[in-house]
């Protein structure tokens, strides 16, 4: 089999497609760890929203993680791409695009994990704490939280597997992530199969290390 | 669950109701403040806009922007600006245009009086038609011969149009751009590849083996290049169609015309006297 | 920027149709791909669990290799780099046959075949083993034991999990777009290509979306409280 075309665009295709160093917007990994870490975040509050006993808090988060979770990913990126700038008057770079797609989209997912994991802290230590006297904010922020977070660790890491699968998405709008990378790469040469093997590949290394990484984090919080 | 399609459909509705009709802003001021002229191009058009051996972005319709029409728009805003290119394709051009993502269409856009109702079009900067791409040897020697076969096609093109439309009997299979269209040909899933003329002939040239391929066929349309631009923003299109004017008298056209489809270029299509004519035509010469 | 809306562009012309052709090929697409997913997502699930460590490890690869790289791959894998290997009589049947959609269809099925592996997988993992021994014990080959003894019961338990990965199938068939699958997103931008009016074919096709997967979920409830199995009704293991 000729991997020729591998070895003559390596650099292209890690560079520019994995990581994002390159004269193209680009890079998986660019957008993926910002994706992840903003989508975790808000998911916080939309999974504590949930929970809320508030119900004008709570209607629109249940209705938020029902939308979301009830649409493709591809829609909501061409939403975000096509319609977003038409309504704010503002140009958009793919890279917000892409970003702003991924983050609402898995925040309604790490929502429902985060909720789930709130869920599952038993009641005792919140009426503990309550006779404590800490208040409710203390409460989730020093207690609940902490506690919960343990417990979604794997649920967590594995949403974030999913997510940085997500992101080869992007290429659909244009941006050089690895699978556009390997897209530009194919279009010239037309080798399909060393080609997605290869990324298919690079994309398990990925994915592999993190759910390596957090079969680790679950040992040591076990 | 209704609740949630509820507010969604009264959310979209509303937007309906609500979306006023936005004043046109001024391209030009926005190119001024930002600094910045994007354009939308393709990745996979060769020699027009294309990603070569070295993935770099180039081709004529990137030329003509960078040589021809950036002087022109930094006369018209008064300060030196930045050409950003986007990658756009035939479904998504127009909408990329009117959402204000991209500034400019600088490709391989044939001028229509149907795509006039939605954009503006600068002058005509290539003249060609539509012909098909086949196997060498391959029984079909024009569009008299595709009824019943399998055609590829852009969807969102007028290729795509004309066969939906006129000639229903073709197995038209519409792909996102050219790349896929051209493989599914190479890989025997359609008989042939339609597209523009030129552009066939950039893909031949381009393909890991040129000889197999060939470009049959009459023109069975008419397709003239222009730049698409967003409706009614006669400051822009005066200054896009002046760097264009120029490029025409000047003959700097002629010299990017001759660097991509000349006898040295990557795609020799020499330039027939009536296109020469055609084109001069637009400027009264 | 401006922009006229004109919802009636849904339902004269071709919109309605194409949106009605779309619908059906993401039911077809979906419906396919999930009895394929479900079938190799029993075998390498149950395969996973046996004592005969080559066929676990087999299992092991398919589903740690397939699931952990992004569908997408995998589409433009089936669509461009499988059919060149195959035979020339295979190829020129696909090709008349819509290529793209068995394309679509493997690569969807193997891929959430190797997800729903590790909802499956789990679901087993959490009877007693002593089901297993006893009925080993009572004369049932590890085939039968597994037939009718563990794979009824675990399947049962797996019902919110598999929902889960059913509709994340339903939704991941939008990315068959990308290999021109006439599916419902794809003729969502056919509308939007043709008419210019993106706000309401980008509607029409989430509204369809939305319906879709919100009844699956209500039904889907339904049937799992009407097969809970008393006593372990505690929800199995993490959906990979």
């Amino acid at each position: 089999m000729d991997v020729s075309v591998i070895t003559g665009n390596f650099k292209f295709l890690i560079l520019q497609g994995l990581i994002g160093i390159g004269p193209f917007i680009g890079g998986t990994l660019r957008l993926a760890i910002p994706a992840i870490l903003l989508g975790f975040v808000l998911g916080i509050f939309v999974g504590l929203a949930r929970l809320s006993a508030t119900r004008w808090i709570r209607m629109p988060a249940t209705m938020y993680v029902e939308f979301f979770r009830g649409v493709p990913l591809v829609m909501v990126i061409f939403w975000i791409w096509f319609i977003i700038p038409q309504l704010l008057r503002l140009p958009i770079p793919e890279y917000g695009v892409a970003l702003t797609a991924f983050v609402i989209f898995e925040a309604a997912y790490f929502g429902e994990i985060v909720r789930a994991g709130v869920q599952s802290v038993p009641r005792g230590q919140v009426e503990a704490a309550t006779a404590l006297g800490m208040t409710a904010t203390k409460t989730m922020t020093y207690v609940v939280l902490p506690q919960a977070l343990k417990n979604m660790v794997p649920s967590l890491v594995t949403q974030m597997i999913v997510l940085f699968k997500d992101t080869s998405l992007a290429s659909i709008i244009g941006y050089v992530d690895l699978t556009k990378a390997a897209q530009i790469v194919n279009n010239r040469e037309i080798k399909p199969f060393q080609i997605y093997i290869f990324i298919a590949i690079v994309y398990w290394l990925c994915t592999y290390s993190m759910s390596l990484f957090a079969r680790r984090l679950e040992r040591r919080a076990a | 669950m209704k609740a949630t399609l509820a507010l969604f459909l009264a959310l979209a509705l509303a937007l309906s109701s609500g979306a006023p009709a936005l004043a046109q802003p001024d391209t030009l001021e926005k190119i001024k403040s930002s600094g910045v002229l994007t354009i939308g191009t393709r990745t996979g058009s060769p020699p027009f806009a294309y990603i070569n051996k070295n993935n770099e972005w180039v081709g004529f319709s990137i030329d003509l922007v960078d040589v021809l029409i950036k002087p022109e728009i930094e006369k018209a805003v008064g300060k030196s600006i930045k050409v950003e290119k986007k990658e756009s394709t035939p479904p998504t051009r127009i909408p990329l245009l009117t959402n204000g993502s991209v500034d400019l269409i600088a490709e391989t856009m044939t001028d229509t009086p149907q795509r006039r109702e939605s954009v503006d079009f600068s002058l005509t900067f290539f003249y060609t038609g539509a012909q098909f791409l086949v196997k060498k040897g391959s029984p079909i020697k024009g569009i008299n011969d595709v009824a019943g076969k399998r055609v590829a096609a852009q969807q969102g093109s007028t290729n795509a149009k004309i066969l939906r439309e006129k000639y229903p009997q073709v197995q038209l299979r519409e792909f996102p751009d050219q790349p896929a269209a051209f493989q599914a040909l190479a890989q025997g899933q359609v008989d042939a590849y339609t597209n523009d003329g030129i552009q066939l002939a950039g893909l031949k040239a381009k393909a890991p083996n040129p000889a197999d391929w060939e470009i049959v066929g009459d023109f069975y349309s008419e397709e003239p290049y222009g730049m698409a631009m967003r409706k009614g923003d006669a400051k822009f299109k005066a200054a896009v169609d002046a760097g264009l004017k120029k490029g025409f008298e000047s003959g700097k056209y002629f010299e990017l015309y001759d660097k991509w489809f000349g006898p040295k270029g990557d795609v020799p299509y020499p330039m027939t006297s009536q296109v020469k004519a055609y084109l001069l035509k637009q400027i009264g010469k | 920027m401006n922009y006229s809306f004109k919802w009636s562009v849904l339902w004269t012309g071709q919109s309605g149709y194409w949106l009605l052709q779309g619908l059906l090929t993401t039911l077809e697409l979906s419906a396919l791909a999930w009895i394929l997913a479900v079938a190799l997502g029993i075998l390498s699930g149950a395969l996973r669990t046996v004592n005969f460590l080559p066929l676990r490890w087999v299992a092991t690869f398919y589903v740690e290799f397939f699931r952990n790289v992004p569908l997408l791959v995998w589409m433009f894998f089936w669509y461009f780099g499988v059919p060149p290997l195959l035979p020339r009589g295979i190829q020129d049947w696909l090709f008349n046959h819509g290529a793209e959609f068995w394309a679509g269809m493997l690569a969807l099925g193997v891929y959430h075949g190797a997800r729903i592996s590790e909802v499956i997988r789990s679901g087993i993992q959490s009877i007693p083993r002593t089901q297993f021994e006893a009925s080993v014990a009572i004369g049932l080959t590890t085939f039968q034991a597994y037939r009718l003894i563990i794979l009824p019961v675990a399947l049962r338990l797996i019902v919110p999990p598999a929902t889960n990965e059913s509709l994340n199938l339903l939704k991941n068939s939008s990315v068959a777009l990308t290999i021109s699958v006439a599916e419902l997103t794809f003729q969502t931008r056919q509308i939007e290509t043709y008419t210019a009016k993106a706000i309401e074919a980008l509607t029409a096709g989430t509204l369809i979306y939305l319906v879709l997967c919100l009844s699956i979920a209500t039904v889907m409830a339904k049937v799992e409280r009407r097969y809970a199995i008393p006593g372990l009704i505690a929800r199995v293991g993490p959906a990979a």
